[in-house]
């Protein structure tokens, strides 16, 4: 009897350590648990996992944003050894340390959404923030004519795609130099703050014929504050991610674009990065996703829920590369 | 009695009375070595102490201000602050001993303007706090645009990845602040008066001791040891951010009532303290191994929080 | 309402008389530096902006005149507004507004409860609370934004009637009712004379416990309506709703002369502490002064406006 324990215990053992090996533990760092926009790269990372068949979990500062807890949370995990880590800095300086740790330990890291410098990375899974904040800006500034005033509401200012995204906006405005920029306040990526900032700034221009949301949250925010001050017809506005709401908010004309900026393609593509690189599968060191403005007219693939939606072909995101 | 034998009577009479907290301790810290193989490894292990090195020397603080019937919650800010300051100055080419002198010098200075109003003005600890708290938080702010301050010399680094004989840096510090603060609370005349303030300040007035200038040195140490705690902070980031301790006021003052230390009464002890941060630690580090979700980890740190208090305050009734 | 003002003790009145005498300052300043800060659209915008704070200030200051604190009522807030919102999208908007409430009223009745019959300090009780509000409302919304509100709803936050904003006419009847509460009701007296004397509130027979947890109760409820307003006004709900409403509540509370240490203080207060924020947080955007001096007004403002009151105080002593 004890020689059939000894045995079974033997046996079951061994497997679940092979079976280790066959579905690596991947773990996906997002920002925070309140942004539907990590809760989208979160879905991405999962249909990954399923598909190549490795274990995802997430990891999340309880406090949203939070540095110190971000640090706690990759140490803590260093401890765990995942086969792969799949991050993304709450802020891209502060982190710097500790994933020059996990470089240390030995874990491969795959970073998406916020550049970091000064850490080795498998690759780097992005959308130009640069890029999208001009061409969102310049699709604004033709919507209004080539000219008039307009007024920026920014994402929280430390943060990279922020001030990337300003830089864009910066570059197009210096394109058009009868477009006046009235303001730039910061509304920290979060509606209520951005309503509040903006009602303040409406009453102290009269005139302001576009609007530049550093995200899509503040951007439906600000067209709801136009529209209950009858001011909605005269003032255009955009914003970036094209998430859901944005895209009703565009389809109801409430707001004139936004631009795709996909938490759901980005998770899927860093996730299935970090596990291709485990199977000794070779890719470049950045994969790039193309900057789509969205509008009325091609709005309607984006309105669907992030679960729905169709997973990237990771081949033909590799063949764009080259392209790029 | 020898000094020896009288210095452990103190540690070892308070812990005849231990708080909730230090079961709590015991308990979690078993719980999860049987419910995560990586729990008891060294490297957890050492990662708990490092990552509470800062949050246990800001509550040693806070535990003084509190006995005094006070509270600080201008701390996380003020820490945020002085790092800023440090890390603005290294960054452009300054000197270690000036840019470490001036953070020393804000956190002081900071700590005296609270205690000032506390007890000359003689505002509630809580508003006076609260202000500083907007104040500080907003010049660090204004200094880095919101930003993080890099560029730091590797100097700096020592703070957080420095050994000396053979223990980190960040643990060397934690355990000279405590000793220096036990000291401070159990065998200097300061001490006393910190216990008096807050049992029976009136007698203290009435024996003629400056009960006023002794409250401001309170906030004072408050505020050097948030300043202290700055250093490994900053060096553990590589980096100095404005808002890199908001909140952690809040998790000392829970650390200190968790351990045993009442906002009335001016009972307590930073024994309590070191064990009700740890407690928290152990927790969160815990719960992180074993995997729980982020969204139950908040929920879960709150109600293992209240419980503790809770099962604290039915013992004493009884 | 005279008779209301005539009952008010002299340092209340000395609060009332220099918080307004401030706002009046602080108007005709920005008055004259600002073209536009005195129009009418102005105006209704800094009152629905203090209306909003003030709603979710009132509760707090009745359980911070009881001696107490309330630091969960962002998260209470956040959390009513969840749940309230994941039925009125679906068109339920009587159930959801029940609910939303009643989450508020569940949060506070155990904060008063741990608070009155366990004896726990009201700041780890509430402290507590602020995470375990805050992790099931993360567990709730499973990271989703519920957006989209029918328009009846929506009207309760960005709705007009008689041409001001529906936030301001709530906040004017809660300040009315909660004045009239606290000085005309036994209940109300109740609450001074815990937070002045509560040994002798105890040995007067009063049933402090009861009316602690119904302190607390009505804070929760309260932050549970402020909610309701907020996620009409924005059309939209997330589990970071009201994080950063806390702190402002707190310095109006305090700004509008209740103090800490309970016993004095009063509605009143807080509401002309909600204007003052409102008023600070609008001349500064007006001015293009940099959002991140808001905090530095704010803080010095409050110590300012507190050490005025203590030395008064003194003074009458």
């Amino acid at each position: 009897m004890k020689l059939l324990a000894i045995v079974v215990a033997a046996m079951l053992a061994v497997p679940s350590a092979a079976f280790a090996q066959a579905r690596p533990k991947i773990v996906v760092f997002t920002k925070n648990v309140t942004n539907p926009f990590w809760k989208a790269v979160r879905v991405g990372a999962d249909k990954a996992g399923k598909q190549l068949g490795a274990d995802v979990e997430h990891a999340a500062p309880t406090k949203p944003d939070n540095i110190e807890e971000q640090t706690r949370l990759v140490e803590d995990w260093i401890v765990r050894k995942p086969a792969a880590m799949v991050f993304v800095p709450v802020d891209f300086k502060a982190l710097v340390p500790s994933i020059q740790k996990v470089n240390q330990a030995g874990i491969p890291v795959v970073i998406f959404s916020n550049r970091m410098s000064d850490v080795e990375s498998v690759t780097y899974v992005g959308s130009d923030d640069e890029t999208i904040g001009y061409e969102i800006t310049s699709y604004l500034i033709k919507s209004i004519g080539g000219k008039g005033k307009i007024v920026h509401i920014d994402g929280v200012p430390a943060a990279i795609t922020a001030q990337n995204r300003k830089k864009g906006m910066e570059r197009a405005l210096k394109e058009h130099p009868q477009i006046e920029l009235l303001a730039s306040q910061p509304g920290n990526y979060r509606r209520l703050p951005a309503v509040q900032v903006f009602e303040n700034l409406m009453q102290r221009f009269p005139q302001i014929d576009g609007v530049i949301c550093a995200n899509d949250d503040m951007a439906v925010g600000v067209s709801e504050a136009l529209a209950a001050a009858g001011r909605g017809g005269k003032t255009k506005v955009v914003g970036i991610d094209a998430i859901p709401d944005g895209i009703a908010a565009i389809q109801s004309g409430k707001m004139q674009a936004t631009a795709d900026y996909s938490g759901h393609d980005q998770g899927f593509l860093a996730t299935s990065a970090a596990i291709r690189h485990l199977r000794g599968e070779k890719f470049p060191k950045e994969i790039a996703l193309p900057v789509v403005i969205v509008e009325k007219g091609n709005a309607a693939p984006w309105a669907m829920p992030v679960e729905e939606k169709p997973t990237p072909d990771w081949n033909k995101v590799l063949q764009a590369q080259k392209k790029l | 009695m020898n000094a020896a034998a009288r210095a452990l009577r103190m540690p070892l009479a308070i812990s005849l009375e231990l708080p909730g907290a230090a079961y709590l301790l015991a308990l979690l810290a078993a719980a999860f070595a049987l419910a995560s193989p990586e729990f008891s490894s060294p490297r957890n292990l050492g990662n708990i102490a490092l990552q509470s090195a800062a949050l246990i020397i800001v509550s040693l603080g806070m535990t003084l201000v509190i006995l005094t019937e006070g509270i600080d919650l201008s701390l996380g800010a003020v820490l945020g602050l002085c790092g800023v300051v440090m890390g603005l100055m290294l960054a452009s080419h300054g000197s270690l001993p000036t840019a470490l002198g001036a953070a020393l010098a804000i956190g002081i200075i900071a700590g005296c303007c609270n205690g000032a109003l506390v007890a000359y003005a003689g505002m509630p600890p809580f508003i006076v706090t609260l202000g500083v708290y907007g104040i500080a938080q907003s010049l660090a702010m204004v200094l880095t645009q919101g930003n993080s301050v890099t560029g730091l010399p590797p100097a700096v680094r020592w703070f957080n990845e420095g050994v000396w004989l053979g223990v980190p840096v960040p643990i060397l510090a934690m355990a000279a602040v405590f000793a220096f603060t036990w000291l401070l609370l159990y065998r200097t005349r300061f001490g006393r008066y910190v216990f008096a303030i807050g049992g029976n300040r009136r007698a203290l007035e009435l024996a003629g001791v400056p009960v006023r200038a002794w409250l401001v040195a309170v906030y004072a140490y408050a505020g050097l040891l948030a300043a202290i705690a700055s250093f490994i902070m900053t060096a553990r980031m590589n980096a100095a951010h404005p808002t890199i301790a908001i909140g952690l006021e809040f998790d000392a003052i829970a650390a200190v009532i968790l351990g045993g230390t009442s906002f009335e009464k001016g009972y307590g002890g930073i024994w309590g303290t070191l064990v009700g941060a740890l407690a928290v630690a152990v927790l969160r580090n815990g719960l992180n191994l074993i995997g729980l979700g982020t969204e139950w980890q908040v929920a879960v740190v709150g109600l293992v929080i209240v419980s503790a208090v809770a099962l604290d305050a039915l013992r004493n009734r009884s | 309402m005279i008779a209301a003002v005539q009952r008010l003790p002299t340092e209340m009145l000395f609060v009332v008389v220099t918080r307004t005498a401030f706002v009046a300052a602080l108007v005709l300043l920005l008055a004259i530096v600002s073209p536009h800060f005195l129009t009418t659209d102005n105006m209704v915008i800094v009152l629905r902006q203090a209306a909003l704070q003030f709603l979710m200030a009132a509760g707090l200051t009745l359980v911070v005149l009881t001696g107490g604190i309330d630091l969960s009522v962002g998260a209470v807030l956040g959390l009513a507004a969840c749940v309230g919102a994941g039925f009125i999208v679906k068109g339920y908007v009587l159930l959801g507004i029940l609910a939303a409430l009643g989450a508020g009223l569940a949060c506070g009745i155990v904060n008063g409860a741990l608070v009155a019959y366990v004896g726990i300090p009201a700041f780890i009780a509430t402290y507590g609370m602020l995470w375990v509000a805050h992790g099931l409302g993360y567990v709730f919304m499973k990271g989703e934004v519920i957006h989209g509100f029918p328009a009846g709803f929506r009207a309760l936050g960005a709705g007009f009637f008689a041409s001001l904003p529906i936030p301001v006419i709530a906040g004017a009847l809660l300040l009315l009712a909660l004045h009239v509460v606290l000085h005309l009701t036994r209940f109300g007296r109740a609450l001074y004379a815990m937070g002045g004397n509560p040994v002798a509130a105890r040995l007067t027979g009063m049933p402090t416990k009861r009316y602690l947890v119904t302190v607390y109760a009505l804070s929760g409820m309260l932050a549970a309506f402020a909610g309701l307003v907020v996620i009409a006004r924005v059309n939209a709900a997330d589990s970071g709703t009201g994080e950063e409403l806390l702190l402002t509540a707190i310095a109006a509370v305090c700004l509008g002369g209740t103090s800490l240490f309970g016993g004095v203080g009063g509605i009143v207060g807080t509401a002309i502490g909600s204007l003052i924020l409102a008023l600070v947080v609008n001349g500064m955007n007006m001015l293009g002064i940099a959002t991140f001096w808001q905090a530095f007004a704010m803080g010095v403002i409050l110590i300012l406006a507190v050490f005025a009151d203590v030395t008064f105080k003194r003074r009458m002593s």
